[in-house]
């Protein structure tokens, strides 16, 4: 009995920050610019398929330095499409119906899926962890691959990073003035435009260093955008449009609700999650923790 | 930026949904007095990887088959169209290359593209040969005299899979399935269910014992709650019918688990999928295959369709849909030359009760479901190789594919055993 509430726990936790660490750089984005960018996925993509050919070169044994380097890599590559993405685009959305953006960024999405069809191929690849990381523990009768606990711990601290960023440094305290009003801060001499810019820059930094850390969690192939990223929009809606720690809170509570539902009701696997967001938005619109809430 | 509206949502995915079948139309050129024939399959979407092993299938057998100088003296020519798996956008395409004159069709993937099919066929004046397409409704409650079927259908591949286990692995009669949560998945399972509750029995004088199979989901990126359930059921062999990339997703994630290490795992038809991606990690495991070259080493057609693969494409491991498209072309040119022209119900009365050779051997068009009687072939595929596929297939299996269909139903549900 123990061992099956670690086990739920565990797994509910390892979905979790698996879904927090793609919906991150997507909520960023979205509390600052008010975009909401149907590319991310695409861009959490393509950071899995560049890890995946930095490692390519160790062989088999990857060591779990060059594989936290190929993260970096990944993420530093996609901070720099992110300058493309935002001077091509975003700044040419400034302007007009939300419906554009989401035509614009569905057509990034499009582009995404096509780079890596260009540069990749259409099989699917995989990644072997790191050597330090193929081992289990065994905790009261639960099994816990020390991979899995890699991604729990990669969750918490790009959580926490962005949390003190947030709130604890003048930078964030920044963001949320622009967040909630871009015009009065550009008035009291904030360059707002430059603050955009790095937003997208650190969104689109972080799809790419979600897609190397977990390039060993699942299969690569041009299907990939499309699997995390509807959970994380789950997670986004119902943590609250914007808002980081309401993210932090939803992957938790989705992954309960994801864990529990595999475990108690297996033969409906998603029914519960969807359920659950559903009734989220009917009792708590603004999820469970708005961003005016967090600020 | 202003605001995201609902409306404003629902019309912008319109926009694109509406925008979607004029994009990736290709069309191959064709003389005048060509016998066209219609390939409509997924050249991108979710099944874009299989679609192009159909096209070059075909492209190959049609290449052949002309070079031999073409079927009645005339030469065939393709039509290309991208359905996307997409019922509407295959019925469209289909509708539009009948208007060209491509009566003749083939490439159907998607279970729900060839269901589709049928009906359009017979209202169009078409007909269609699927290239892997799984549903076993095609030749039983949706039975449609216009859509043939020339590889083996569910219930012949998954009890093959359930023959050759009471075979080779008598003592293994404890069983579970990680079925995908789809129609089809757990049409899979029942029908290795039923192959397991007849052959056990006959072959291995056992009873099998069948546990719940863990239902999946489709297109996750966190299987390990399953696999925790899988890795805690008493069950000593596996049936997997999760497919692509899911399945490679899957068995990464089962591997700290040890999931594979004491079980048997029967793959209902990932072919080379699994062992292409993980390489040196992948577990020792059976899958169905449309057709193994090495297991038909010898007869002409094969190598030569291995030959002109490998010239074709670079890649030396094709999966077995490359023959099924390859089988399927000829099956036409010898439906037109039996029957001695190409309409519709000419070429429909050729290719009832047909018997062509193939790549995998001969094969039976039946004409009462138009299903195709062939071997069901299985490879065993393990860890191990020193090059750089870092897999090797170690065994390969025919199994006769009268000892495993069913009689033909049209029109009927296929009839199944079930646990007791």
């Amino acid at each position: 009995m123990a061992g099956d509430l670690i086990t739920i726990l565990f797994n509910a936790m390892i979905w979790a920050m698996a879904t927090f660490l793609v919906a991150s750089g997507l909520t960023l984005v979205f509390g600052i610019l008010h975009v909401l960018n149907f590319s991310h996925g695409g861009f959490f993509m393509i950071g899995g398929y560049v890890a995946y050919t930095v490692l390519s070169t160790f062989g088999a044994e990857i060591p779990l330095w060059a594989y936290l380097a190929a993260a970096l890599v990944a993420s530093v590559a996609m901070g720099g499409t992110g300058i493309a993405v935002d001077t091509l685009v975003f700044r040419r959305l400034k302007s007009v119906d939300g419906v554009y953006v989401l035509i614009a960024t569905y057509a990034l999405l499009l582009v995404c899926d096509g780079v890596v069809k260009l540069i990749w191929g259409l099989n699917y690849l995989s990644v072997s962890p790191p050597r330090e990381l193929l081992d289990v523990l065994f905790l009261g009768g639960a099994i816990m691959p020390t991979f899995s606990i890699f991604v729990v711990v990669s969750g918490v601290v790009v959580f926490l990073a962005l949390d003190v960023v947030i709130n604890r440094t003048s930078a964030g305290r920044i963001l949320q003035v622009i967040a909630v009003d871009p015009w009065m801060a550009g008035i009291v001499g904030i360059n707002v435009s430059s603050v955009y810019r790095w937003t997208v820059i650190t969104g689109f930094a972080l799809a790419g260093l979600a897609g190397g850390l977990l390039v060993a969690n699942q299969s690569l192939s041009p299907d990939l955008a499309g699997i995390f990223i509807l959970q994380a929009f789950g997670v986004v809606i119902v943590g609250g449009m914007g808002s980081v720690r309401g993210a932090f809170v939803a992957s938790i509570f989705l992954g309960l609700v994801e864990a529990l539902s595999a475990t108690y009701l297996p033969n409906y696997p998603g029914v519960l999650f969807f359920a659950t967001i559903a009734l989220v938005l009917i009792v708590r619109p603004e999820g469970l923790l708005s961003r005016q809430a967090t600020s | 930026m202003t605001g995201i509206s609902r409306r404003g949502v629902i019309a912008g995915l319109g926009a694109t949904t509406l925008a979607a079948p004029f994009i990736n139309r290709r069309a191959f050129a064709q003389s005048g007095d060509a016998i066209r024939i219609g390939v409509v399959t997924a050249l991108s979407g979710p099944q874009e990887f299989i679609g192009n092993f159909v096209l070059a299938g075909c492209q190959i057998a049609v290449d052949q088959i002309n070079a031999a100088g073409g079927v009645l003296g005339r030469q065939l020519a393709l039509e290309i169209r991208d359905d996307r798996a997409n019922p509407a956008e295959a019925s469209a395409a289909a509708r539009e290359l009948i208007g060209l004159g491509a009566n003749l069709q083939i490439g159907t993937i998607s279970s729900s593209v060839a269901l589709a099919m049928g009906p359009l066929m017979t209202q169009e004046g078409g007909v269609v040969i699927t290239c892997g397409a799984g549903t076993e409704k095609l030749n039983h409650e949706n039975y449609n005299e216009h859509v043939f079927r020339p590889g083996d259908g569910p219930y012949m591949r998954m009890r093959a899979q359930a023959r050759l286990m009471a075979e080779r692995q008598p003592d293994v009669t404890s069983w579970t399935g990680l079925v995908p949560d789809h129609e089809y998945g757990r049409t899979t399972w029942a029908v290795y269910v039923d192959g397991l509750l007849q052959f056990y029995p006959e072959i291995a004088k056992a009873d099998p014992d069948i546990l719940d199979p863990i239902i999946v989901p489709y297109g996750a990126g966190d299987y390990r709650t399953f696999v925790t359930q899988a890795a805690r059921s008493k069950a000593q062999g596996i049936y997997n019918s999760t497919y692509g990339g899911d399945s490679v997703t899957l068995f990464q994630q089962a591997k700290p688990f040890q999931l594979f290490k004491d079980r048997v795992l029967m793959d209902s038809a990932n072919e080379f999928i699994v062992a292409g991606a993980l390489k040196g990690d992948t577990p020792g495991h059976w899958t169905g295959i449309h057709w193994y070259h090495e297991t038909n080493k010898g007869n002409p057609l094969s190598d030569q369709l291995y030959a002109d693969y490998v010239k074709k494409t670079g890649n030396t491991q094709p999966m077995g849909w490359v023959s099924e498209a390859h089988a399927g072309i000829y099956a036409y040119a010898k439906a037109i030359e039996k029957s001695g022209k190409s309409d519709t119900d000419a070429v429909i009365a050729g290719l009832k009760g047909l018997e062509w050779d193939t790549a995998t051997g001969k094969r039976l068009m039946r004409a009462e479901d138009n299903q195709a009687i062939k071997d069901v072939e299985l490879i065993y595929i393990e860890a191990g190789a020193s090059g750089p596929l870092g897999y090797k297939v170690t065994d390969y299996v025919k199994v006769d594919g009268n000892t495993v269909i069913e009689p033909p139903t049209p029109g009927e549900p296929m009839k199944l055993r079930k646990p007791s």
